[in-house]
Order: C-alpha cells, then sequence, then structure tokens
C-alpha cells in the first residue's frame, strides 16, 4: 500500500481542458473521493493515474516512484471500470486469476487467492458461473474482486455504483467500504453522487471544468464550502446576490438583498467592503416557515412570502415561496406532518445568519 | 507554442501512425497508381492532353450503344431487383408464418452461383431451338421460334436480378429490423396508418440500408463482364473494355472506357452516401430491438398464408431456373432439339474432376482464394484496429481508401494493373498469381474491415484496459482478451471474402491469361466455348463450384453460429 501524490498534472484534448493544473495527496490506505457533474474531468484524472492518458504536464507519484511514462500495465494499479468490464468469454473464476496468471502466480496460489477474494466479496459460490449469468450487483462485486485479487498498491473505482438501482447501491456502497477497510488499500472513488461521496469518503476533492474546488472531509465541505460551486454542487441551495450596506457589526455583515429588503450574513473571515457585491447561498433545509414573525431577540433573517407552491414527499414537504418583487425562494421542511399549509397562505420565512454563505461575486 | 506542438505530437500513437504510412504505402501502389495510370492513359497521349477518346465514346455508334445498353442494364437490373427484394423483405421481418425459415435459406441459394453460370443454362432453355421454344411449338402456342436471349439486355437484365436480389433483400432486411417500433407506433397515435406511415417514417427510416443495397446492385450490373459473355452479347461497356485490354499499348480507348465505367460507379456510391448508408457499419444491429411482428396463419385463417407461400414459391423457382438449369445441362448426355435432355449421365462431373484444365483450375481457384482472403483478414484486422482503436492523422483517408473498393468495378483494377505492371517483374503475361491474388484481396478488403470493426465496436475499450490494469500488457491483451471477443466476426467476413473470391469472374478474366493459371471460372467460360461436350462439363464444373462455396457459407454458419453463443453479449 503506497500514498498517491499528484502533483500540478494538466491534461487537455484538443482545445478542452479535461484537467487544468489539478494537485492533491492520497495518504496510504485512506478512500478518497473525486464528486463532480460530468464532464468536470474527473474521469480523466482518474485514467491519468491509472496510466491510460499521459499528462500534458505534472507529475503523479505512487509511493516515491514517478509514474508519468510508466505503462498502465507496470503501475501495479487495479481499476473498477463504470460497466464493469467483466471479459464475457471467461467464466468468474478465469476473470478473477487472469491477472494473477499474466503476473505468474503458481496455479496452487491462484486458486487460493480466488476462493479469497471471492469470499471477501462473498460470491464463493458463483466462481463458474459467466458474466451474463449475473445481476449488476454480482458483477460490481466481481469487477471489485478481479481488481483487488493482484494486490494493488492503488484501487481505482470509476462511478462503481451508476449502473445499480437505488436499493442495491446503498447497499454495495457499505460493501465496498467495508471491502476498503478488511483490504486497507488505497482507494480513489469517482462519482457524481454527492450523497455517495459525503456517506463514504475520507477526504472528498470537488472537481468543477478541470480544476479542484476544495478538498476536505465530508463536514467540511458540506458546512463550509468554499465556493459558490462547491455550495451549489452540495444540495441545491438558494442563490442570489446582495451588497454590503455595513460591515461595521461584530462577525455579522448586513446586505441589501438584489430583490429588496435587509439579509443579514455571517462574516467568516471574508473580507468586503462597503457597496462591494456578494453572491450569497441559502440552502432549503435552513429556511424555517412561521405563520407570522416570531419576533426573536437576537439578529436573525425574516421575510413575508406566499406559498406559491408544495410538494409533499414522504419525510419532507418542498415550498415554493414568493418574496418581494415576486422572486421565488425554496424551502424544505423536514417531518411534515404538524403542518396545515395549503397553496395561497401566508407566511413568513426565516433563516440564520450563519447559514447564509457569502462569496466574493 | 513549443510545448503545444510537443503535446499534439504526444497525442499521436507513433506506432498507429507508422502502421497507417505503410499500409497507404500498399494502396499507393496496388490500388491509387493503377488508378492513376487509367486516366493518364485515357487522357494523355503521345500528342499531350486530349479528350478525344470521351468525344469518341458518344459519337461512335458502337461505343454510344454500348455505354447506352451498360447503363439501361444497371438502371432496369437494380428496379426489377427491388421490385422482388422489397416485398420479400417487408414480409420476412414484419410477419411471421410456419415454413418461414426454411424459405429465409432458399432465398439465399442465388449468392452462392454468379449470373454468368447460370447462363449456361439458360442458354439452353432460351436458346431458338431451346426447352422453351420447343415446349411452346409442341403445344402449338408458337409457329416461329423466337429469339430470347437475341434480345440481349432483357435476358441480362433478368438474370442478374435472380442473382443480385438476395443482396438487397438482405440489406433491405436489416434495415427494417433496425428500425424502432416504438418510432413507427408514435407516429400510428399520431393518426398515420398505412401507406402515409409507410411514406413518412418506415421508407425513409429503411431508405439508407436499401440504397446501400441498391447501388451495390447497380454497380454490379453496370459492370458484370461474366453473364454479357456467356450470352455473346457484345455491345456492352465492359464486354467493348474486355475486347481492348490486348491492344492497351497502341489504343487508348480502354482507358477512356474505364475512366467512364469508375466515374458512373463513383457518382453513384457518392449518391447513396449523401444519405448516410456507406458509412454505416453496423453488422449485427445495435441492442435489443424486437419488431413489430404479424402472425399469418394461425388457427382458423389457416388458409390466409397461401397466398404468401404461392409469391414466395414464385419468386424462388424463377431465381431457381437457372441453378435447375445448370444442374440439367450437367446431368444431360446430350441435349439438342429436346424440350428436356434425351438421357441423363454422370459422366461430365467424372470430366469435371479428372480434366486438366478443371483440376488445375479449382486448385488455382483455392490457391488465389485463400491467398487473398489471409491478406484480407491480416489488412482487415489491422484497419479495423487502427480506424476504432486510435488516433491520427489521416484516418478519414484510410476509412475511404479502404472502403473505396466497394465502388470499383474489379474489371477497373484488372485493367489498372495490366497497364502498371506489364514489363515489370509482376507481369502478368509471365504469372499472374501475385496480381490475381491481389486483386481479389484489394476488392473483399472492404468486407473483412467492415466485420472486424464491428468486432472492435462491440468490443468496449474498458474491456483491453480492465486487462492492462490487472497487468497485461498491449500484446497479452491482444491475444487473450480482444482476439478471442472479435474472432467471430472476422471469420465471418472472411469466409465471405473468400467464397466470393472462388467465385470471381472480371479480374480472373482479365488478369489470367493462359490457361495454367485460368481458375475456376475461367475455365468454365472457356469450356463454354468449346463445341459439343464443352458446355456440359462447363455446367457440371458450376455445379461443383457452387457446392463449394455453398459449404463454405454452410461452415461459416454453424462456426459463427457456435462462437456466437459464445461472444455471450448481455
Amino acid at each position: 500500500m503506497v500514498s498517491v501524490d499528484v502533483r500540478g498534472v494538466s491534461k487537455s484534448f484538443g482545445p478542452v481542458k479535461a484537467v487544468d493544473r489539478v494537485s492533491f495527496r492520497v495518504e496510504d490506505g485512506k478512500l478518497f473521493f473525486l464528486l463532480g457533474p460530468s464532464g468536470c474531468g474527473k474521469t480523466t484524472l482518474l485514467r491519468l493515474i491509472a496510466g491510460f492518458y499521459q499528462p500534458d504536464r505534472g507529475e503523479i507519484y505512487l509511493g516515491d516512484r514517478l509514474i508519468n511514462d510508466v505503462p498502465p500495465n507496470k503501475r501495479n494499479i487495479g481499476m473498477v471500470f463504470q460497466n464493469y468490464a467483466l471479459w464475457p468469454h471467461m467464466t468468474v473464476y478465469d476473470n478473477i486469476v487472469y491477472g494473477l496468471r499474466i503476473k505468474g502466480v503458481p496455479a496452487s496460489q491462484r486458486v487460493e487467492r480466488a476462493k479469497e477474494i471471492l469470499r471477501v466479496v462473498k460470491m464463493e459460490e458463483y466462481a463458474i458461473r459467466y458474466p451474463n449469468q449475473l445481476s449488476g450487483g454480482q458483477q460490481q462485486r466481481i469487477a471489485l474482486a478481479r481488481a483487488l485479487v493482484v494486490e494493488p498498491d492503488v484501487l481505482l473505482l470509476d462511478e462503481p455504483l451508476s449502473n445499480l438501482d437505488a436499493k442495491l447501491r446503498l447497499e454495495t456502497r457499505d460493501e465496498i467500504r467495508r471491502i476498503q477497510r478488511e483490504t486497507k488499500v488505497t482507494a480513489i472513488y469517482v462519482t457524481h453522487d454527492q450523497e455517495e461521496a459525503l456517506s463514504m469518503a475520507g477526504r472528498i476533492a470537488i472537481m468543477n471544468a478541470g480544476r479542484i474546488e476544495q478538498i476536505g472531509n465530508p463536514k467540511e465541505v458540506h458546512d463550509r464550502p468554499a465556493t459558490v460551486f462547491v455550495a451549489g454542487f452540495l444540495g441545491n441551495p438558494n442563490i442570489f446576490k446582495g451588497k454590503v450596506l455595513d460591515e461595521k457589526l461584530e462577525g455579522v455583515i448586513t446586505l441589501e438583498w438584489e430583490y429588496g429588503g435587509k439579509i443579514y450574513a455571517n462574516r467568516n473571515g471574508l473580507k468586503v467592503v462597503e457597496g462591494q457585491t456578494v453572491v450569497c447561498a441559502v440552502r432549503p433545509e435552513n429556511i424555517a416557515i412561521y405563520d407570522s414573525d416570531p419576533g426573536l431577540t437576537r439578529i436573525y433573517n425574516h421575510m413575508e412570502a406566499e406559498i406559491q407552491n408544495l410538494v409533499y414527499y414522504g419525510l419532507m414537504e418542498q415550498y415554493s415561496l414568493r418574496c418581494h418583487g415576486g422572486t421565488v425562494v425554496k424551502a424544505t421542511i423536514f417531518n411534515p406532518t404538524s403542518h396545515q399549509r395549503k397553496v395561497g397562505d401566508k407566511v413568513t420565512m426565516i433563516f440564520e445568519p450563519e447559514d447564509v454563505l457569502i462569496y466574493p461575486a | 507554442m513549443f510545448e503545444e506542438i510537443q503535446r499534439n505530437l504526444r497525442q499521436i500513437d507513433r506506432t498507429a501512425f507508422v502502421v497507417f504510412i505503410a499500409l497507404m504505402g500498399f494502396f499507393t501502389v496496388f490500388l491509387f497508381i493503377p488508378i492513376l495510370y487509367i486516366f493518364i492513359g485515357a487522357f494523355f497521349t503521345e500528342g499531350g492532353f486530349t479528350t478525344y477518346y470521351f468525344t469518341l465514346m458518344f459519337t461512335d455508334p458502337v461505343l454510344s450503344e454500348s455505354l447506352r445498353n451498360s447503363l439501361m442494364i444497371g438502371v432496369y437490373a437494380t428496379i426489377l431487383t427491388s421490385a422482388i427484394a422489397v416485398p420479400l423483405a417487408f414480409l420476412m421481418v414484419r410477419y411471421e408464418f410456419p415454413g418461414k425459415r426454411f424459405f429465409q435459406g432458399l432465398l439465399l441459394i442465388p449468392l452462392v452461383m454468379p449470373p454468368f453460370v447460370g447462363a449456361i443454362g439458360m442458354k439452353q432453355l432460351f436458346a431458338r431451338y431451346g426447352s422453351i421454344n420447343l415446349f411452346l411449338m409442341n403445344l402449338g402456342l408458337m409457329k416461329e421460334p423466337f429469339d430470347w436471349l437475341g434480345q440481349g439486355i432483357p435476358a441480362i437484365v433478368i438474370l442478374e436480378a435472380l442473382h443480385l436480389y438476395p443482396y438487397l433483400y438482405l440489406n433491405t432486411a436489416a434495415a427494417l429490423a433496425n428500425i424502432d417500433p416504438t418510432l413507427e407506433e408514435q407516429a400510428q397515435s399520431l393518426g398515420a396508418t398505412g401507406f402515409r406511415l409507410f411514406r413518412s417514417v418506415t421508407f425513409p427510416l429503411m431508405l439508407p440500408g436499401f440504397l446501400a443495397g441498391a447501388i451495390v446492385t447497380f454497380v454490379w450490373a453496370f459492370t458484370d463482364l461474366g453473364t454479357p459473355l456467356i450470352f455473346d452479347y457484345p455491345y456492352v461497356l465492359s464486354r467493348q473494355i474486355f475486347s481492348k485490354v490486348q491492344d492497351i499499348r497502341i489504343n487508348p480507348m480502354g482507358y477512356a472506357m474505364t475512366v467512364l465505367t469508375l466515374a458512373v460507379a463513383v457518382v453513384a456510391v457518392l449518391v447513396a452516401r449523401r444519405y448516410g448508408s456507406m458509412r454505416s457499419y453496423e453488422m449485427l444491429g445495435r441492442g435489443h430491438i424486437t419488431p413489430r411482428v404479424r402472425r399469418i396463419g394461425d388457427g382458423k385463417r389457416r388458409w390466409s398464408v397461401t397466398p404468401v407461400y404461392i409469391g414466395l414459391l414464385l419468386v424462388i423457382f424463377l431465381a431457381l431456373i437457372p441453378q435447375i438449369s445448370v444442374v440439367l445441362t450437367s446431368i444431360a448426355k446430350t441435349w439438342f432439339l429436346s424440350v428436356l435432355p434425351q438421357e441423363y449421365t454422370l459422366e461430365y462431373y467424372y470430366q469435371a474432376v479428372t480434366h486438366p484444365l478443371t483440376v488445375s483450375s479449382v486448385a488455382n481457384s483455392f490457391i488465389y482464394s485463400i491467398g487473398s482472403t489471409v491478406i484480407d483478414v491480416v489488412l482487415g484486422i489491422v484497419i479495423a484496429w487502427l480506424l476504432a482503436r486510435k488516433t491520427f492523422p489521416g484516418k478519414d483517408i484510410l476509412d475511404s481508401t479502404a472502403m473505396l473498393p466497394l465502388a470499383l468495378p474489379g474489371i477497373i483494377i484488372a485493367f489498372g494493373y495490366i497497364s502498371v505492371f506489364s514489363g515489370t517483374i509482376l507481369n502478368p503475361l509471365n504469372n499472374p498469381i501475385p496480381l490475381l491474388i491481389l486483386s481479389y484481396s484489394i476488392r473483399r478488403l472492404p468486407y473483412t474491415t467492415r466485420a472486424a470493426y464491428a468486432g472492435f465496436q462491440q468490443t468496449s475499450v474498458s474491456l483491453e484496459e480492465a486487462s492492462q490494469s490487472v497487468g497485461a500488457s498491449a500484446f497479452q491483451t491482444m491475444i487473450y482478451i480482444t482476439a478471442p471477443l472479435i474472432v467471430a466476426n472476422v471469420l465471418a467476413g472472411g469466409i465471405i471474402s473468400f467464397s466470393s473470391n472462388m467465385m470471381e469472374v472480371s479480374d480472373s478474366m482479365v488478369l489470367a491469361m493462359t490457361q495454367p493459371y485460368y481458375p475456376i471460372t475461367k475455365a468454365i467460360y472457356n469450356l463454354d466455348l468449346r463445341l459439343g461436350d464443352g458446355p456440359y462439363i462447363a455446367s457440371a464444373l458450376g455445379i461443383l463450384a457452387m457446392l463449394i462455396t455453398a459449404s463454405c457459407l454452410l461452415l461459416a454458419n454453424r462456426l459463427l453460429g457456435r462462437s456466437m453463443g459464445e461472444l455471450f453479449r448481455a
């Protein structure tokens, strides 16, 4: 097991910068996530590490070894492909021992190691099946077993759960987490699913347009998104502009909301001057709804609104609230059974200054 | 700037580029230069540039009639072929009825015999004192014998159509079967039914597949040499070119006619390409489309299948007339001035397998066909690999070059080879074997290339990457992963190349100039010219060749059927 060190790596395809000066480090035995929307360069980055592409600039290290010019088959990196890429002309067993055969592992050891890895992925009974006789989830496990049996230094997973149905995805998530812990392999996992990343990762890099926007543990990136993009990508916040009215208050900035009215936001170390325009993000789940202004004694944001639409989801209710000037704000209320509101009702929405994330415009 | 160039260079696969250059070298020598020679021969004489020979083509009565006739044969054969093939395709794809699989097999029989072999048998039936006239005169329905074959063009058109309809039928059926049924259902739900549905949705969707087949039909009929030769009908372009082969050094007319033939073929292909047909490599369909199938002949309405059977049997009977008449000729002791042979014998089969001319011709055909198939399979895999897996400048050129022979009538390559290689070490007068093998392989290369390309397309790149990621080199990956997954496709393409090489006519007629080098087709032609037992031995040899071709196709089918099952495409 080794660490992975990516230093200033770039990769272009024609005029398109797929990966742009990316650097990060994955410590030995950790599960690291690359999260981002499709086309952000995360799969390209993974394929650069795997060796299927050559970086235009920058270096990639496995431990102390510079691997820029090492071909994929000499890198000792295992990879799980989005479509699993199980060889259809080989049985499960042959798929698994293929890498061992290539590496010249003696036959007796091959059997042992195949058995062991099939036990780890709980697929012992399926050795003589062909891939097309397996369900999606089973194929997924075999793909994982095939990558792990050669005892790679690093395991790369490219959207491994995207072809599974919702329920199976949850189960397999736990399985991958368990297997990664059990084998202690350094792993880099690519996904566009924020829930997957937040629930499984040790650390996450959030990518956009070939760049890394933020690296941190799940709580850090969720609670303190470093950029508007990260805030927008994790959760589906209300985003609007504000002009700084007053920045002299202790820890709190007073803003003029672009649609009229005042908003208070925690400063969070952002340096602003009066008159400057900033971008604000407020997550729907941080907005509370009251029948009328509760008249709290601290600084808080409150705003009159009319319910334009509401959708019931069981666990939660989603509101579209029309405020001043006709602008619409989304709000999510969890555990909504006690509420009895309907479209057209006048309400007051409330959110705390600390839930207003502000970024330079 | 420098860095950018360096980066662009790095993205080019060096191996791929070297292989590409080598391939283009091969094509330059054996494809482009021969065509160039034909152009030079047509436009440049000792006196410099001239279009005199082209003017002559339209002013000389024999030549202009030949040109007109060839075009007419091409157009009429295409129309007649479409009239047979399109309804057949509809019936076979859209309807289910008892015995459908049996008929599907029968309909393809004409594939295994080139029309010029059938022409030998047809002469027996339709000659002035042939079976048909005698039969009609015996019944008193006819007083004077009618000269069916003397009409030339209609006889050729019918024979071409009866041979070519399977190609068009297969293309059209594949196109129809590939139409997503929801597209038609959507149109129906919007109120389109019957002919309106066909005209507005079905027809436009099947058009590319139909056109791809129609263009093959047209180019084949337009340039076919064998059938007019056997019918002894000289007023077509291909025969005029053939007659000029001997004196190409002194008479540039052959070049001019070849250029014109090529121009017509290329225009036809360009028209088809406009509708995006020749570029689509789809071989096995894409995914699981269940065509809309209606059943005929079920339950109470069992008799509704009768017209279907009558129609199918009629087509099959007509299509098999040439084959049946060749079989009859081959087992007739003598067949002269009688409706059916007076006496039967297997003697001519004995002669066909012992006669030195026929024995050497069968051996020659095998040598040429195996040789060219090996070249085709190797080149086809390499070209398909470059096209499907690699990025390099000039990829489009390679693609177009490899597909060019589809539009190239055999007689053009043969003619070009003679003009380029006469007097060189490859002189076909001394030993035509290398040029025969090369001309066969150039012309059938699109089959293996397309087949292998389809194999690569269906084999996800990630299967190869997965192999590399567990430690296999590029070569190990090729051997253990890629090769087993594309072998069925390559085999299919190879066998199709092989069987069509066994029955190749144009190149063989022109390039195999002396008897020891005759392949089967030219041996049949020469035997047929011989008086007495010639046509009988020719027919027997034709039937034997047909059996060889048919068993190759059956073998391919079996091999494919089995390995298809091993491909496990989910």
